[in-house]
């Protein structure tokens, strides 16, 4: 169980460098800079501007300097909010990303594994064919599309939530739901389909003979080696939920990160854009890391 | 099976030869008809709130992000075969060093590296493809070395190599065929992702640039302006849904064919 962590920890630590050098890399080489404006600024403003914020420096030295500050947690300050830092920006948005995924990832597992159940129970009835269509279907619904319809049914039509914003925690409910269905989807269908190989086991089978209820047999026997592929899809779902909270937060005006985010991309703010992305590799690689060791926990034999 | 062959038919074809039949090109202004509801005359989806013809708009913007979508799944057919059969052919340490470089990008948030790549090269349309389909092949390139790897033990291939054919040979007449037709199943389910990530950053503003149109800029507009005009929203909604959920339906049984 060590080795497996030392060794996914050897991997992951080089992906977030590679990831920093290669992000900071490409926000350089982009045409343009955050002070040009619709008036050009006098050379000696501007050359005083650069050489604030540390743009005069030679590449390497910047990288070092870089890595260094966010060694520190500390991230500089945005080129565009200009009296934020970009920690600053980070503490205020990063709850609401966290809240928002953290709620969204707890209603896919139980979305997910409830029809996962619901539909291995039945396996080849036409239940089971119906649900699986259903979270196909689930799946394939960007949230850019279902946020909206949401919005449309239960706050324009239907009047019984909040458009946007976030002033109590009624807010949540439909960015929550939007943001969870592809997940629970795709958590359903590889649920379903762990469930239907682990059914037809030999020790399913002697637990079937020993008289056991079915849903007993369901969730104590079948349930553990079941999880072993959602397990394996807990680095995809994070990725998922992180690029889908872009959409949502800026569908439902929630002030989270990556409303900054995109923000920063289309201001070109530089600071921030890179601590996002550093933010969102972290966590990523974080999320496929726990994955790891649930794997090792669900299946004593992965822990090699 | 049947039913989303049908719609994506429906939907290439209208896409393609449609735009010519319309009065109407996708930014010409009705001052007329501005924000009519569906099946007004002459507007039989309606117009939005500058008075543009929204089935026009629609099918153009179809065109835009299938174009996208093939162009990029392209790119990515090209390197992720490529990769996965070098990687696969010839094993060892190479394959191991390839293969990890495909896990540690699998590790990175792809959305936001297409978006860096949009902010630094410029909004073009041509990037949003380049892009996309450069960080769509990982998936494709693990399923061609796990396909080459079981080929490369089968007895026609060893007579090839008996028979003294050149490697460069073997990969191309007696692996490549057999490559195919996993490759083209995942070619399919790539597909709609690419549509997927397209829409998205067309929605975010980030992809296809005003006037030209794509779904995602359609859906993004409609949803604007939902209160007064839901239709601007449902019937581009609609045409997304239908095409995203088509192709995954038939890349999905297209894959457990050719998979057994």
């Amino acid at each position: 169980m060590r080795a497996l962590l030392l060794r996914r920890l050897a991997t992951a630590l080089p992906t977030l460098a590679i990831v920093l050098i290669l992000s900071f890399l490409l926000m350089r080489l982009a045409p343009g800079g955050p002070f040009d404006g619709e008036r050009p600024l006098d050379p000696a403003t501007r050359a005083a501007l650069t050489s604030a914020y540390g743009l005069d420096q030679p590449l390497p030295t910047q990288i070092a300097i870089y890595v260094g500050r966010i060694a520190r947690g500390d991230f500089g300050p945005s080129l565009v909010y200009r009296d934020f830092t970009v920690t600053d920006l980070v503490a205020q948005g990063l709850p609401v990303s966290l809240t928002l995924g953290a709620l969204a990832m707890l209603l896919a597992l139980a979305l997910g594994l409830g029809i996962g159940l619901l539909a291995a129970g039945r396996a080849g009835s036409r239940t089971d064919h119906a649900l699986m269509l259903a979270m196909t279907l689930l799946t394939a619904l960007p949230t850019f599309v279902t946020g909206p319809l949401l919005v449309l049914v239960f706050a324009l039509l239907l009047g019984v939530l909040p458009v946007s914003g976030l002033e109590s925690p009624r807010y949540l409910v439909l960015p929550v739901v939007a943001l969870a269905l592809p997940v629970a989807g795709a958590i359903a269908k590889l649920a379903r389909a762990g469930l239907a190989e682990v059914l037809t086991q030999d020790h399913i089978r002697t637990a079937r003979a020993r008289g056991l209820a079915p849903w007993r047999v369901l969730v104590v026997h079948a349930l553990r080696p079941a999880l072993v592929p959602v397990a394996s899809y807990a680095g995809p779902a994070a990725a998922g939920l992180l690029t889908g909270a872009v959409v949502i937060e800026t569908v439902f005006a929630l002030p989270g990160l990556g409303r900054y985010f995109v923000q920063g991309a289309l201001n070109r703010d530089y600071p921030l854009v890179l601590a996002v992305v550093t933010i969102y590799a972290a966590l990523i690689i974080l999320f496929n890391l726990f994955a790891d060791l649930l794997y090792g926990w669900l299946d004593p034999r992965a822990r090699g | 099976m049947k039913l989303p062959l049908a719609f994506l038919a429906l939907i290439a074809v209208a896409a393609l030869i449609g735009p010519a039949l319309l009065p109407w090109s996708y930014d010409s202004i009705d001052w007329n008809a501005v924000r009519v509801a569906p099946l007004s005359p002459g507007h039989f989806f309606g117009t939005d709130s500058v008075g543009r013809d929204l089935l026009a708009r629609t099918l153009t913007g179809t065109r835009i992000t299938l174009a996208v979508a093939i162009a990029a799944a392209s790119v990515s057919l090209l390197i992720g075969v490529a990769w996965g059969a070098i990687a696969g052919w010839t094993g060892g340490r190479i394959d191991e060093a390839m293969m990890r470089f495909v896990d540690a990008l699998y590790a990175l948030p792809f959305m936001f590296v297409v978006i860096l790549l949009m902010v630094v090269f410029g909004r073009s349309i041509l990037l949003v493809f380049v892009g996309i389909g450069a960080v769509e092949w990982l998936t494709m390139a693990r399923v061609v070395r796990g396909q080459v790897i079981t080929l490369k033990a089968r007895p026609f291939i060893l007579a090839a190599e008996a028979a003294g054919a050149p490697p460069s040979a073997i990969m191309i007449r007696h692996l490549l065929p057999n490559v195919a037709g996993v490759a083209l199943a995942y070619l399919l389910l790539t597909v709609p992702q690419v549509v997927m990530i397209e829409s998205f950053l067309s929605f975010l503003g980030l992809g296809v640039q005003e006037p030209l149109t794509s779904l995602g800029i359609l859906v993004k507009e409609g949803a604007d302006d939902m209160d007064i005009a839901p239709h601007a929203l449902l019937l581009p909604g609609g045409v997304l849904v239908a095409l995203l959920v088509s192709l995954t339906l038939i890349g999905e049984r297209l894959r457990d064919r050719f998979s057994g």
